[in-house]
């Protein structure tokens, strides 16, 4: 039964594929002067998508090129294919009359179903059987493999392709090392010595015959020492190896400048990078709502899906984001470095959505 | 004294405000970057100007510019430029011209409250003050590390004491010498190092910080 569904759908495949190979062949002919318009590639594409289908194959990594080669490299094939599905036709409407007479005893052209003549069409209609049906499968597996080898893409070219996504990720990675580096710096140098610098010169004033400032000097030793814990957080929140990634975001909402609201549900921890990683998309996202799109409220997701953990900061600012500006830019690096997807969007009037897919197999 | 600020850490500037009010000095402007400045220098000629040299816009070194360029178009105002960290390529801009009445501070310096005041009266009254950190790290990577060599070690230590722009009276109290024996050891060094022996000392300081830091 299964057997002679999967015939039935090879037939009903080969058959369509004449009647496509007649109109790709059409289209070719009409396309070839105009191929470099995008409308003429996109309609390429729709009709190679459509060939794909027929077909039942996925390419992945497909990049779109040489679709209109493809297409008028299949037309003898496809209509191969049409003479093969016709061979079938004609064959069928010589045997089944001659099994319907036969079958009930009666001469066909003044042949009687001896077993002698029996036998003869038996074997002679089983060999044209076996041929019509090799021709099917042949046709199937040669418009196969003319697309696979048409449309799937180079593996060196793939290859190469991973070699410069890696070579860029890595300088991406040092671009962002030194990029947090540098915010250190003027975090300590502008932040913390500034205090401390002001700290030394109440203390020297009051050495100078002020003593009521001791008081006032007491005070800004402690606001130095809350400022010197709040660049430390920057660097590297302490919690996030001990407590978690809920925790961590719980923290970024606490000292964020706007209201945001936190959903971690993650069925178990993911390795440190990962972790490290969503969270400082997360915070990044946030100081940046904070400071630029004056948003009221922004909201944190994260969640497994499939073999990723993806994380979604959305805010109700004014959008208008830009993907290349310093702080977006490291974001998208350090996701690019783990092999993850980083995708931005931030329509004029907002919303602004960043999500970031994180691979964590 | 008739002094203006630009210091861009507002916590740093209300205090440097204070400190100077208390110490008798008369603070004309005290402002947060270097544009303001130059407005206000344009509006009223202060006998001196502190400066921060990192504030916005840039935060790199639009402060050192800042003095650059009062010290072109008013050369009667006399500069005080405070950085975060040694930096030779400042010292050596500023020193590029006369060094009457110019000063370059670590930032840090602020906090020796003494020091800084003694610096600033210095730069007032037309003298020099480089912050001894400057001075080492001329002398650490000084190509003339062979003649210094031949110096003794008191003579070192006039040396450092004068390319920050001490007087010989300042160095003889900090040495805890007479100031003849520092006009003895001044003139040792300035032998061993084949340097003229320029009359002023705000000139000889000059000839050292140059010598050290060609």
């Amino acid at each position: 039964m299964r057997l002679a569904v999967r015939g039935l759908r090879l037939v009903g495949a080969v058959a369509a594929g004449a009647v496509t190979a007649l109109l790709g062949l059409l289209f070719v002919l009409v396309a070839v002067p105009f191929a470099d318009r995008p409308a003429v590639r996109a309609a390429a594409a729709r009709l190679t998508t459509l060939e794909l289908r027929r077909l039942r194959l996925e390419l992945p990594g497909r990049d779109g090129e040489g679709e209109l080669r493809s297409l008028a490299a299949r037309a003898p094939v496809g209509l191969l294919g049409g003479l093969v599905v016709l061979l079938l036709v004609y064959g069928m409407r010589w045997a089944a009359p001659l099994a319907w007479s036969w079958g009930r005893g009666e001469a066909v052209d003044g042949m009687l179903p001896t077993p002698p003549l029996l036998a003869y069409a038996f074997l002679a209609g089983s060999v044209l059987l076996f041929l019509e049906v090799s021709g099917l499968v042949g046709v199937g597996a040669l418009e196969r493999r003319l697309a696979v080898h048409l449309l799937a893409p180079d593996p060196t070219e793939a290859l190469r392709r991973r070699i410069s996504e890696l070579t860029e990720s890595r300088a991406g990675v040092v671009a962002v090392v030194d990029a947090e580096r540098r915010r250190i710096e003027r975090d300590l140098h502008d932040g913390v010595q500034q205090r401390l610098v002001a700290l030394s010169m109440l203390a020297g004033r009051a050495r100078r015959g002020r003593p009521e400032l001791l008081e006032q000097l007491h005070e800004q030793a402690q606001q130095a020492l809350v400022e010197l814990r709040e660049v430390a957080w920057r660097v590297y929140p302490s919690g996030l190896d001990a407590h978690g990634l809920a925790e961590a975001l719980a923290g970024v909402a606490e000292r964020a400048a706007v209201a945001v609201k936190v959903t971690c549900e993650l069925p178990e921890r993911p390795s440190a990078p990962v972790e490290t990683a969503a969270y400082f998309v997360a915070s990044e996202a946030v100081t940046n709502a904070a400071k630029h799109s004056r948003a009221s409220l922004v909201t944190i997701d994260v969640r497994q899906e499939g073999t990723m953990v993806v994380v979604r900061v959305e805010d109700d600012g004014m959008g208008g984001a830009d993907a290349t500006g310093g702080g977006l830019t490291g974001l998208a690096r350090r996701v690019a470095a783990l092999d993850g997807r980083f995708t931005l969007t931030s329509p004029p009037g907002g919303p602004t959505v960043i999500e970031v897919g994180l691979p964590c197999a | 004294m008739r002094v203006m600020l630009a210091e861009d850490s507002a916590l740093l500037r209300e205090g440097l405000v204070r400190l100077l009010k208390e110490e008798g000095h008369d603070v004309l402007a005290a402002v947060g970057d270097a544009g303001a400045l130059l407005e206000a220098v344009t509006g009223e000629r202060p006998q001196a100007v502190v400066v921060d040299v990192r504030m916005p816009p840039t935060h790199t070194d639009e402060g050192l510019r800042a003095a650059l360029e009062i010290r072109r178009r008013w050369p009667e105002v006399k500069v005080l430029v405070l950085s975060q960290y040694v930096e030779k390529k400042y010292a050596t801009e500023l020193m590029s011209g006369s060094i009457d009445g110019v000063g370059y501070l670590l930032k840090d310096r602020v906090a020796q409250v003494g020091d800084f005041l003694d610096a600033l009266e210095r730069v007032g009254v037309g003298g020099t003050a480089f912050d001894p950190e400057v001075v080492r790290q001329l002398l650490a990577r000084t190509s003339h590390a062979d003649p210094l060599a031949q110096l003794t070690a008191r003579e070192r230590e006039v040396l450092e004491l004068m390319a920050q722009g001490l007087t010989n009276a300042s160095i003889a109290q900090s040495l805890h010498v007479s100031q003849s024996a520092v006009e003895k050891h001044v003139n040792a060094l300035f032998d061993k190092l084949a340097l003229s022996h320029t009359i002023g000392y705000s000139r000889r300081v000059l000839a050292v910080l140059r010598y050290l830091g060609s």
